[in-house]
């Protein structure tokens, strides 16, 4: 008898419990937008904007756009319902667009706090800045090409894969603004003849404020500074002293980096941070446009090569400090060799780093001519 | 004086009990405690805490090495008289009960941050009570069986960690020694409380199998939950810059965010659910030894009575009073120094006076 009751009482426990399913959202009735857009207009106001994928044979258009001003992402919330179907959730952004008027201001990470505080939310968006106005690329919805949210972050990984700009993730982004040896930079898009095309890396101050740009080349540079690139890259100079026939480029060399070993050694010497950069490539040619008996004389070649990639590092770490940014993350090597001395200036790290001391030697072993003699 | 036979445990669930209770929710904020004192050198702490909880350990085992047959309640009673035996299995019901009302409470802050943010507290408690039940009712082999289990179960979650190395920064790590040793000396502090559960061998002790393998258990048990601790805290560390270390509440599941697999988003989803598992290791356990403690009171041997007592008892006061993730994180504060007694100098107080007992008795048998 006592069995029973206990069994039946046990029952309806487990059923009352059944409750805790009162928060389940059938997919009919969601709106997920997978584009999340943030810009100012001329006046300053900030707005957000959304792209949502429609689920629907009579809807020619596939996506669905929302937009609206907000003081904060989470108020605008109620905004987003407003405009769709379904009941909007905002979980799972594939692409955070930054418009590149806000990186003019401070204080534009700290409205992206919602995406670190609502547990529910994926970090690994990418984060990426537009070089123009968000809505502009929001509603462009060209006809031959995939969904906005889908062909972002496919030319952002593609690239990136590539080395050719950086993906940067919302939680990377959280780490380049909290570290103090390291400044923020993500990838850039621009709208160029109607189509949307990767415009390298931006590079922005601690604060967040934007600074400057690099191009294709610079940004694989860069990632071989950081320890960052994957082997395969490629990399493309035009020896002045060749001859260039009009209006081709004939005097252009190209290879392929198999092997990249890049060494960072720090210093700390009369109150300057000191580095020393050693950067070794063995490389495959991929193309050489000039005659060149590279069998014979691949010691010259590797000379000549080498010369111009130091050349382009050397201009390239000149540009960082000039615009005071440290996106190779040399202060994490300072903070991990030279302690003491970063400690004292890691608040102002960007400035101090304008200040140091780097030379960059590069080594260039030409391993393979390709199947052409 | 009670048999054992037919009760026994073998030596890998006796080390499955112990490393899982310390382990089960403690594990969830450790590396951020560690670097709230010692930044990134707070894995050295970890090993000083470690050969700390090794003496304590040993000295429980020590103690129990003096009446192997029974539990400690029954050794006070011996050398002490009854009363003692009482009080001190008054003292560990209480103690167990706090190790268990602080796991649960965890548990149920981090589901309802993570995976049901509106589903209400007294919903989940039951939830979490019935498979307990259903486990502890059962008696201590059932509770080692299930521990052994969720051990064999749970082998495959450190490899899952290793994903997250891609994104990892080694550099962190250095300096060593940063800070010099005081800041690593203030963060042993926060070893003391991801150790605790080392008491239950207590109670466990008689139901071993192989008495002689008990000292070797709690240096394994404690030497495993080290390694996993120590591993945890560094992936945590060469993950998150050392400024950011400290802004996440529970940077185990934090970390797991970054991993992408082309079919699932957001993939600390099926591991917290699956971490109740692990979790649970504290409160099965501990369930079981509140109802043993209290049966042992009155010198019952079922031990089903006083499961079903805390487990309403549970029920009902979940349903009026719930902490707060503050109130749980000063819960657990306390804990350090009650467990600091509890497991640490209780044991080793112990040691010594049941050793000078034993020479005073000897030289008074033999002047």
């Amino acid at each position: 008898m006592i069995h029973t009751i206990a069994r039946i009482l046990l029952v309806a426990v487990m059923v009352l419990l059944l409750s805790s399913c009162s928060d389940q959202l059938n997919l009919e009735n969601a709106t997920t937008p997978l584009v999340l857009g943030m810009d100012l207009d001329k006046n300053e106001k900030f707005h957000f904007y959304l792209t949502a994928p429609v689920f629907s044979n009579r809807i020619k258009k596939k996506s669905v756009e929302m937009t609206g001003t907000a003081k904060t992402l989470r108020q605008s919330r109620s905004e987003q319902d407003a405009q769709t179907a379904g009941s909007t959730q905002g979980r799972n952004y594939q692409v955070i667009l930054l418009g590149r008027r806000m990186l003019n201001y401070e204080g534009w990470f700290q409205m992206l706090d919602v995406i670190y505080r609502d547990a529910r939310n994926t970090i690994t968006d990418r984060v990426i800045v537009v070089d123009g106005s968000v809505p502009e690329m929001l509603y462009l919805n060209p006809p031959d090409q995939p969904m906005l949210p889908i062909l972002l972050r496919g030319i952002v990984d593609s690239s990136s894969s590539h080395s050719e700009t950086v993906s940067t993730t919302a939680h990377e982004l959280h780490r380049q603004f909290s570290d103090k040896g390291i400044t923020p930079y993500f990838s850039q898009v621009k709208i160029i003849g109607g189509k949307v095309r990767i415009r390298g890396t931006a590079l922005v101050s601690k604060a967040g404020l934007y600074r400057g740009s690099l191009d294709a080349q610079e940004t694989v540079l860069l990632r071989i500074l950081q320890k960052n690139a994957s082997p395969g890259l490629s990399l493309s100079y035009q020896l002045p002293q060749e001859p260039k026939k009009s209006p081709f480029a004939t005097n252009t060399i190209s290879f392929t980096a198999g092997k990249i070993k890049t060494k960072i050694k720090t210093g700390f010497e009369n109150n300057r941070f000191k580095y020393d950069i050693k950067v070794s490539l063995v490389v495959g040619l991929s193309e050489h446009l000039f005659p060149f008996d590279v069998y014979h004389d691949s010691k010259q070649l590797e000379d000549i090569i080498s010369k111009q990639v130091t050349a382009q590092f050397n201009t390239l770490i000149a540009k960082f400090q000039n615009f005071k940014v440290d996106p190779i993350g040399l202060g994490i090597y300072a903070r991990a060799h030279e302690y003491k001395a970063f400690k004292k200036v890691e608040d102002d790290w960007g400035e101090v780093l304008s200040q140091a001391d780097i030379t960059v030697s590069t080594k260039v072993t030409v391993s393979s001519m390709g199947p052409v003699k | 004086m009670k048999s054992y036979v037919g009760k026994q445990i073998t030596l890998f669930q006796f080390i499955s009990i112990i490393s899982g209770s310390q382990v089960s929710v403690a594990v969830l904020n450790l590396p951020r405690k560690l670097s709230e004192a010692a930044d990134t050198d707070g894995w050295i702490a970890l090993i000083i805490g470690w050969a700390l909880s090794l003496i304590a350990g040993l000295a429980i085992v020590g103690v129990m090495k003096y009446y192997p047959n029974g539990t400690l309640f029954d050794l006070l009673s011996e050398y002490m008289g009854r009363w003692a035996g009482v009080l001190a299995a008054m003292l560990f019901a209480l103690y167990f009960f706090y190790l268990m009302y602080d796991g649960l409470v965890r548990t149920i802050l981090v589901t309802k941050t993570w995976l049901l943010p509106t589903t209400q507290s007294f919903v989940l408690m039951p939830l979490l009570l019935i498979p307990a039940y259903a486990i502890v009712r059962h008696g201590l082999r059932n509770v080692a069986r299930y521990a052994e289990l969720v051990i064999w179960l749970s082998l495959w979650i450190p490899f899952v960690y290793l994903f997250t190395l891609k994104h990892a920064h080694w550099l962190y790590l250095l300096p060593i020694l940063k800070g010099g040793w005081v800041p690593v000396l203030t963060a042993v502090k926060s070893t003391i409380y991801p150790m605790l559960g080392m008491v239950e061998i207590f109670v466990l002790y008689p139901h071993l199998k192989y008495k002689q393998y008990a000292a070797k258990g709690i240096v394994i048990a404690n030497s495993i939950t080290m390694l996993l601790y120590l591993f945890v805290t560094i992936i945590c560390y060469v993950y998150y810059s050392p400024e950011e270390s400290h802004l996440f509440n529970d940077p185990v599941i934090s970390v797991l965010k970054s991993i992408e697999f082309k079919f699932i988003e957001r993939i600390e989803v099926p591991f917290i659910s699956y971490y109740l598992f692990i979790f649970s290791l504290i409160w099965i356990p501990t369930m079981y030894l509140i109802s043993f403690c209290t049966a042992w009171m009155f010198k019952q041997e079922s031990i089903v009575v006083p499961l079903r007592l805390l487990i309403v008892l549970l029920v009902i006061g979940t349903y009026f009073y719930f902490p707060t993730y503050n109130v749980s994180t000063y819960l657990g504060g306390k804990l350090t120094l009650i467990g600091l007694t509890m497991e640490y100098i209780f044991p080793i107080c112990l040691l010594g006076y049941l050793w000078l007992y034993k020479l005073w008795k000897k030289e008074r048998s033999n002047p």
